[in-house]
């Protein structure tokens, strides 16, 4: 049990044995072992204390979003991810939404068709970075790059700040000098686009004042709409090789079948 | 010297590899006289520590603000607070107001027209009148 | 009304018979050194009260101000906080949480990444040793990305993006991202949870390097030519004078202390989740930023540059051709003038002259040669992951021309 005057005490001597510029004494091994030595007791002190955060409880293990592999836990709470439309799809309450702004049920049933003008072109598109894509939420396009952020005009519900979402209803991807064109859709297969949501965000509070004619009352509305903010993470396109990889099959050419266009 | 180097500074995107929570600290101003308190000494006895155990990374601070209404603050990574009287609200109202301290992103409301704000240059180019041939109408 | 002096107070009030029978004097000085012992840290409150028990207090109001004052007389011999204290810290905790920090890295060695070298010169105490460490983890991971994504940037722009990624203004600023506090002064009784460090004196110059540290010869020549390639290896990693390190009882610059925190987290990081950890920290935290490269060039002379990059490439020369016009006598004529080495257009420019729009024109050549990337780069560090794919040597160029 040292005292840790005697402790500096040392140091200071070991300091003036090796006066070198830069961190003298202390070597990384020495900081680490001194760390470890404190923790083997605080364990204890800190379990008792029900308010103070335990370093060795998972604290910092709930990374729900910030984990690197996406597929795991990609936004399960969104209503627009294939997961989760697929497993709660409740009739009843989508009867009044309109067909175009209902999700996108998941088309998995069938292996990804792709066609022989798309496949050549591919290479080139996936491989011209940076990539944009004209993502549709609700029948609405957003054309977004990688490290955009993002103000959806509504709230969406059930997403929580840190939440990741796939966006995969697109009617575009593309690149400097070549768009994939969906028709009407790219199918979600063929690129990834992923946005963190990180809040919510309110519009200032808006009063409108109603008046009736002959009438000395004004009556006022207020509106103060919030709105979910998000931040888009990465858009890619996935190579020809990725596909074949998952299976996908190279068909014919049809008159409705997306298409690469090249800048003219 | 052929070319020089110009130095700047690398610009935040939150979000893009890690994500930080904006909201860094909740005041909680109670009172243990006034009526107005009582959903405000209800939630916090029964609701705040399940609250604060969800939410690690924000601080939370309790203290007694005698003879006034309740009142939330939110502190804000970027230096700004938001205050929200909650007056006798209900637990489960003060638990949505504390929600909304908790999701806002710290900035000065603003009223803003476009949905998408990108700090990267256009993928496909600006547009130039020179390039390209001439169509005819 | 006469003013209460509080130090008499606090004796004849509060310890009325401590001072008669004078055990909690005895040991506060034969103890006080012991409680910060680092060897074993079994140091709670309760260890406190052993022996002020005996007293017998029956009050329990005064024996709270007791202790409080024990405490806090114990917290003031430091120069920073004691390490017990970091478990009870709320914005440790919560700035434990918002970094997801891996549970392995204890919230003691956080506390220390917090306490300056201007703060604690003990170095068991201060986050020197971590920041060290991290400083260089930070170096090679940016400079081993900017060289395998871009290997024919030229050595000063470089500099400059090693500068824009981790240079101390860039790390101060990710400090403040994460929400980190300063306290206003340093001191054994202050919140573990904020950034302590000794704020340098107002008046000093920051930019001053001392001659005598510095292994550039002739450094006192202050107007004599500084080649980039004597930067290598005299300079630091962004191309800048070498500082010897604060004498001590000097203060820091706010902006040198936070980016010393943020190396020191890595360093941390490193230590107690290891390389895997501190490789996706820095690059969720440090790469995943915005940096436009494209913007930190400035070329003097870039037709000539674009000449030599020609001959020494075996290419045509370059020759500059109008590609389009309008408005020549007029107040505001553009021109496009795009620059060709024989059939292949090397770089296109507008501008309101023929010579501006020229330049412009080998401004962009020389930028898209410049800024080539190879398809998926990889680094180097990426084959100390597990079951990494063979290592196929990466492009490097033969380095920027020499006019």
């Amino acid at each position: 049990m040292f005292s840790r005057s005697i402790l500096r005490g040392f140091a200071s001597e070991l300091r003036f044995a090796a006066p070198s510029s830069i961190s003298a004494a202390p070597l990384p091994q020495r900081a680490c072992l001194h760390q470890t030595a404190w923790l083997r007791t605080t364990q204890q002190q800190s379990q008792s204390q029900p308010h103070s955060p335990n370093p060795e409880t998972p604290l910092g293990a709930t990374p729900r979003a910030q984990d690197t592999q996406p597929e795991t836990q990609q936004g399960s709470k969104a209503p627009s991810t294939p997961t989760s439309t697929f497993n709660t799809i409740t009739p009843q309450t989508r009867a009044d939404v309109p067909i175009q702004k209902q999700p996108v049920a998941p088309t998995f049933d069938s292996p990804l068709e792709v066609t022989k003008s798309v496949m050549s072109n591919l290479p080139h598109l996936a491989g011209q970075s940076p990539h944009y894509v004209v993502a549709e939420l609700h029948s609405r396009p957003y054309l977004l790059t990688a490290g955009d952020h993002v103000r959806l005009p509504f709230l969406m519900p059930k997403v929580k700040p840190g939440d990741i979402l796939r966006f995969n209803r697109a009617s575009a991807v593309g690149s400097r000098d070549f768009t994939l064109k969906g028709a009407p859709h790219v199918d979600e297969r063929l690129f990834e686009c992923r946005v963190r949501v990180t809040g919510t965000e309110a519009e200032p509070l808006r009063i409108k004042e109603k008046t009736k004619r002959r009438q000395r009352h004004t009556k006022t509305a207020k509106s103060k709409h919030r709105y979910t903010i998000m931040r888009v993470m990465d858009v890619r396109v996935k190579t020809p090789e990725e596909l074949l990889e998952e299976g996908a099959v190279v068909v014919e050419d049809a008159e409705d079948t997306p298409k690469i266009e090249a800048r003219s | 010297m052929p070319v020089k180097g110009l130095k700047t500074i690398t610009s935040a995107r939150n979000g893009v590899g890690a994500f930080i929570l904006q909201c860094k600290r909740l005041d909680f101003h109670y009172c243990n006289f006034g009526g107005s308190s009582r959903g405000m000494l209800n939630f916090l006895t029964k609701d705040l520590a399940a609250f604060a155990r969800e939410h690690p990374q924000i601080e939370i601070r309790v203290s007694p603000r005698p003879a006034k209404h309740p009142v939330i603050k939110g502190h804000y990574i970027n230096g700004l607070e938001k205050a929200i009287c909650v007056r006798n609200l209900e637990p489960s109202e003060i638990m949505k107001k504390t929600m909304i301290l908790k999701e806002a992103s710290g900035e000065k409301l603003k009223r803003t027209k476009k949905p998408v704000t990108s700090l990267n240059e256009s993928v496909r180019g600006i547009w130039s009148p020179y390039h390209g041939d001439l169509r005819s109408v | 009304m006469k003013r209460l002096q509080l130090q008499r107070w606090s004796s004849t009030v509060l310890l009325p018979r401590a001072r008669t029978n004078n055990r909690l004097h005895q040991q506060l000085y034969s103890t006080g050194s012991r409680l910060q012992s680092t060897a074993s840290p079994v140091q709670s409150e309760s260890s406190i009260p052993d022996d002020i028990e005996d007293a017998s207090f029956q009050d329990p109001n005064v024996m709270r101000h007791i202790r409080r004052a024990h405490k806090r007389k114990m917290q003031l011999q430091y120069p920073s906080p004691p390490v017990e204290a970091a478990t009870k810290s709320a914005k440790l905790a919560a700035l434990h949480a918002r970094l997801y920090l891996p549970s392995r890295l204890p919230l003691q060695t956080l506390a220390r990444t917090l306490v300056d070298v201007s703060a604690d010169h003990n170095p068991d105490f201060n986050n020197e040793s971590l920041a060290t460490l991290g400083h260089d983890l930070l170096s090679h991971y940016t400079s081993e990305h900017l060289i395998c994504t871009y290997p024919r940037l030229p050595l000063s722009v470089t500099f400059a993006a090693m500068y824009a990624y981790v240079g101390p203004k860039t790390l101060s600023a990710i400090s403040t991202e994460w929400g980190i506090e300063n306290a206003t002064v340093p001191g054994g009784e202050v919140d573990p949870g904020v950034l302590q460090f000794k704020r340098i004196d107002p008046g000093t110059d920051v930019n001053e390097v001392s001659q005598l540290e510095s292994p550039r010869p002739y450094a006192a020549q202050k107007n004599w030519r500084m080649t980039v390639s004597s930067k290598t290896f005299y300079d630091n990693e962004f191309g800048d004078a070498m500082k010897g390190s604060a004498a001590s009882g000097q203060g820091v610059t706010y902006e040198a202390a936070r980016a010393t925190f943020v190396r020191a987290v890595v360093g941390a990081i490193y230590l107690h989740a290891g390389r895997p950890a501190a490789k996706r920290f820095f690059e969720q935290h440090i790469l995943s930023r915005h940096l436009n490269i494209s913007e930190l060039f400035n070329f003097s002379q870039p037709a000539r540059d674009l000449a030599r990059l020609c001959a020494r490439e075996n290419f045509e020369a370059p020759v500059a051709k109008i590609i389009s016009e309008t408005g020549r006598k007029s107040r505001s004529p553009v021109f496009v003038v795009g620059i060709f080495s024989g059939q292949d257009k090397l770089g296109e420019g507008a501008g309101p002259s023929l010579i501006e729009a020229r330049e412009r024109a080998a401004l962009s050549a020389l930028k898209g040669w410049y800024l080539y990337s190879p398809l998926n780069p990889r680094v180097p560090s990426s084959m100390e992951e597990e079951g990494a794919a063979p290592w196929k040597p990466a492009h490097i160029d033969l380095g920027e021309i020499v006019v």
